[in-house]
């Protein structure tokens, strides 16, 4: 081989290797919103693995180095340690987004993480020793004759990188990707939809760990030695800015930035005339060229070069042209024959019809004190079954804290909050939501970078693409869902008269049409009660009418409202009954013109 | 014992420096709201620059003042050329902690081709000590106490006695209400990052002092410190930060003493990490110690 031929071949392995660790990468920061700082670890626990399970025992080699294990294993159940290692490592550093850190915390977090790594593993000298780091980690493919092993460890990187590339896809792309893209825009929201965030970003951490540990076996075996050198916290900084550069979020971004930035750069930098006799000016050009590069683009292109794709060529495909034409011409103007496919009723019906006369949501004595502020003094209600309940007050008195508590937004100090005959005061706020206890937002919170379309899609409960394993299995398996899950998205816009926004970027939606997403996408998770604040606040008469309109349909369906509203025209328009909060209590109850004639309720809130 | 209490004079020292670049932090944090790992850099720039000036025989606190000035300066423009446009861009929190760890990554790379990789030995040593109640400081030291006594002091001073440490704290709790209130709010920022600078200048200094023998990447490794007494004492609270730096600074020495010292940093790592987790408001907040200085949010 020649030194060209060599040349080429550590430029290639280079190049795949970092490819499926930017990949990777791009899965948990660009498509998820995890800012894994500490990704570079993931990838040298992939290699030290690979090492400590190719290598054979440390005694056996007279001292020279010492490291654990050595269990000579055949190297491709090596390759696969190494993947599952570092999918350990990966979902164990996932722990970090446990406490719902700011993300900048949580990437300090983890870029502390990896640097007490470098240090522990750089002082432990028996574990992999050392900062000396391991040398003689065997070639996966040293059977082959030197001549030809360089080019046929590049075509087994390349095949390799399409592999991974094929179940990368599957996560990145498609209903997957959606979901991943939505807790990124908006965590919040996503768990208000019922989606467990945690086990969610838990599942990426692992399997972008996993390639990591690839990357990083098969690093190990091209070179055959692995020290605390090649995995300080910089080198993920060369990762950020190659996907960066590439685009965020678009795998083929992250095949373009990869090209540039650790190829072009880090190995051109090489090539400039030594023009000075400083050692160190070539290696750190590099970097300082990788800095301004990242920063360059931060300010004058943040979404890169190749940006993440767009929302109407995603939209294609989900809602294919043939799909349309199947649904029901004159399903938009039928509202009652279409809500009853809005509003599936969920579990027995039997048992639904014997239990009609318990209320669904029964709130007895809930406290919430904000350091030293009493927001909840007690406040003692429950929603009747099929009813649109309305919680007024005047400002201060507690509705959106007690909203709060009923979702599981809100801790409560004290009292209980029992749903659909089941205590809940302790269950998680995503739990809830699947259980069929969904509220909006106050202020929406919108899915920005999906179309309002995939906004509500999302939201669809229990869908076969929302686990890991399901999507694994493919369209085959999640298609047909899918489609009715598109379906009965449409239908909903059809109710709210929304069909022409079905493809537009969430984000660029106005705030009235914002607030009617949020009140839909409530719905789309088939909710039997679904909290509502303030959903009319900053809404135009037309839209406060054809929100008032759906929300009538949507209970003649048997769903259960309650609704926090200061409007009081559309309380007396669409609630059944309405219970008036003052300072953290329960004041009043009673139905609107009921509650018009009492005294002590005019002075508390009507006229005051 | 007579280890324990030399190793609480160490960590004294050690958490004095700490606390005085940890102060600069956290008040900067407090009022750009973000994580500014580039403070590391400027540190190790200040480091060396100290390491020129003592060397060329100027008096520690000629340096001291000298490398505080051109840091605080560097740090205002720092914010004003590259911080607050990319902000004003619409980058989030996460694009914001990577440029600054970009413009990080760009500053050691200059000072490793200006000043080389390897570690430089301050030569001037002040190797009289001063001992009592058990404690051996050396002068060094005992100068660098003073300072941050003397830094704190002064920063309480300005921060609760003078309209501009008022402006300071109304334009960190909320800035637009601030400006709404008539603070020229961008000049309050401005010298919110002399100040902060001068901090981290005064703090490069006193550690290149203490430390003596130091590299490129002493910013970085003391960054973590930093922030980890940050952290400690709730992010955005200078006082808490004082504290933070000594709890910080004594437990990392103690680390050293009865585990290994090459654990020293490990102990200060995870520290922080562990607070991140468990309780990222800090220590203090809920005590209600601070009710009176900066806060984050």
């Amino acid at each position: 081989m020649t030194g060209w031929e060599y040349y080429a071949v550590v430029l290639l392995v280079d190049f795949g290797t970092f490819l499926i660790a930017a990949w990777g990468l791009n899965l948990e920061f660009g498509v998820a919103g995890v800012p894994n700082l500490a990704y570079i670890f993931l990838v040298a626990a992939g290699a030290y693995t690979y090492a400590i399970t190719t290598l054979g025992p440390s005694s056996g080699n007279g001292g020279f180095q010492h490291y654990v294990i050595g269990a000579h294993l055949p190297y491709p159940v090596a390759i696969l340690c190494a993947a599952a290692v570092s999918a350990v490592l990966g979902a164990l550093v996932g722990i970090t987004g446990l406490k719902r850190l700011r993300p900048d915390y949580q990437a300090m977090a983890l870029l502390v993480v990896s640097i007490t790594a470098t240090t522990l593993v750089s002082a432990k000298t028996s574990l992999v020793n050392g900062s000396a780091g391991l040398a003689l980690i065997p070639n996966p493919l040293h059977s082959i004759e030197p001549s030809k092993r360089g080019w046929a460890y590049v075509g087994m990187v390349f095949l390799i990188c399409l592999l991974v590339f094929a179940v990368l896809r599957r996560f990145t792309d498609g209903p997957f990707g959606r979901l991943l893209r939505a807790m990124r825009d908006d965590e919040e929201a996503a768990l208000a939809i019922g989606k467990n965030v945690v086990a969610l970003r838990i599942a990426v951490q692992a399997v972008g760990g996993a390639m990591a540990g690839v990357s990083g076996a098969l690093l190990a075996g091209f070179l055959g030695g692995w020290s605390p050198g090649a995995w300080l916290f910089i080198e993920t900084m060369a990762l950020l800015t190659a996907i960066i550069v590439g685009g965020i979020g678009n795998n083929w971004g992250v095949v373009l930035g990869t090209a540039i930035v650790p190829t072009l750069i880090v190995q051109g930098v090489q090539f400039l005339p030594d023009i000075s006799s400083n050692p160190e000016l070539i290696p750190q050009l590099g970097w300082i060229i990788l800095g301004c590069l990242t920063i360059g683009f931060l300010f004058f292109r943040p979404a890169g070069v190749i940006p993440e794709t767009g929302v109407r060529r995603r939209h294609r495909v989900i809602a294919e042209p043939a799909e349309l034409a199947e649904q029901p011409a004159d399903g938009a103007k039928n509202g009652a024959s279409m809500s009853n496919w809005l509003i599936a009723p969920r579990g027995d019906a039997d048992r639904r019809l014997a239990d009609e006369r318990e209320d669904i949501l029964v709130v007895d004595d809930i406290h919430r004190d904000f350091g030293g502020v009493r927001a909840v003094d007690g406040a003692t209600f429950s929603v009747q079954r099929g009813s649109i309940t309305g919680l007024i007050g005047p400002n201060g008195a507690g509705k959106s804290t007690a909203l709060g508590i009923v979702s599981g937004f809100v801790r409560a100090g004290r009292g209980t909050v029992r749903f659909d005959g089941a205590d809940v005061t302790r269950a998680p706020n995503y739990r809830r939501a699947r259980r069929g206890l969904v509220r909006t937002f106050q202020l929406s919170r919108e899915f920005a970078t999906l179309s309002t379309l995939e906004n509500l899609v999302v939201a669809a409960p229990r869908a076969r693409s929302e686990s890991a394993l399901g999507v694994l299995r493919g369209r085959r398996y999640w298609g047909a869902e899918e489609r009715e899950i598109t379906q009965r998205a449409r239908r909903l816009l059809a109710l709210f008269q929304m069909e022409d926004k079905a493809a537009e970027r969430a984000g660029n939606l106005s705030g009235g049409q914002k607030r009617m997403l949020e009140v839909m996408r409530g719905v789309m998770t088939q909710p039997s009660l679904l909290l509502l604040d303030e959903p009319t606040a900053g809404l135009s008469p037309r839209l406060t009418q054809r929100l008032g309109d759906a929300c009538l349909a949507l209970r003649e369906e048997g769903l259960s409202i309650l609704l926090v509203e200061h409007e009081l025209e559309t309380v007396d328009r669409l609630c059944d009954t309405v219970i008036v909060m003052v300072q953290g209590k329960v004041f009043a109850r009673g139905s609107m013109a009921d509650l018009r004639t009492r005294k002590e309720v005019q002075e508390a809130y009507l006229v005051g | 014992m007579g280890i324990f209490v030399q190793t609480l004079g160490f960590g004294i020292a050690a958490g004095a420096v700490i606390s005085l670049g940890a102060v600069g932090f956290t008040v900067q944090f407090g009022i750009s709201n973000v994580l500014n790992i580039t403070y590391g850099a400027f540190m190790t720039l200040a480091a060396f620059l100290g390491y020129v000036l003592l060397n060329r025989g100027l008096d520690v606190w000629v340096v001291l003042v000298a490398v505080g000035v051109v840091i605080a300066i560097a740090s205002a423009v720092f914010n004003r050329v590259f911080l607050s446009p990319l902000r004003g861009r619409g980058a989030g929190f996460v694009n914001l902690i990577i440029g600054t760890v970009a413009a990080a990554i760009i500053l050691q790379g200059v000072i490793v081709i200006a000043a080389g990789p390897s570690a430089v030995t301050y030569g001037q040593q002040y190797g009289k000590t001063v001992s009592g109640a058990g404690l051996v400081f050396s002068l060094a030291q005992l100068i660098i106490i003073s300072i941050t006594v003397a830094l704190m002091f002064g920063l309480h001073l300005l921060l609760t006695r003078t309209k501009v440490g008022r402006a300071m704290r109304a334009t960190s709790t909320n800035r637009t209400v601030a400006r709404a209130c008539g603070i020229r709010t961008e000049r309050i920022i401005d010298l919110t990052w002399l100040l902060t600078g001068f901090l981290c200048g005064a703090a490069g200094v006193a550690l290149a002092v203490t430390t003596v023998t130091f590299d490129f990447s002493i910013g970085s490794t003391f960054l973590i410190y930093m922030i980890a007494a940050s952290v400690l004492g709730g992010i955005g609270q200078p006082y808490g930060a004082m504290i933070g730096g000594l709890v910080v600074g004594i437990t990392s020495q103690l680390g050293a003493a009865y585990w290994s010292p090459a654990y020293q940093d490990v102990v200060a790592f995870c520290i922080l990490i562990a607070m991140l987790l468990i309780r990222p408001r800090g220590l203090f907040v809920a005590a209600g110690v601070n009710r009176r200085n900066l806060s984050a949010t």
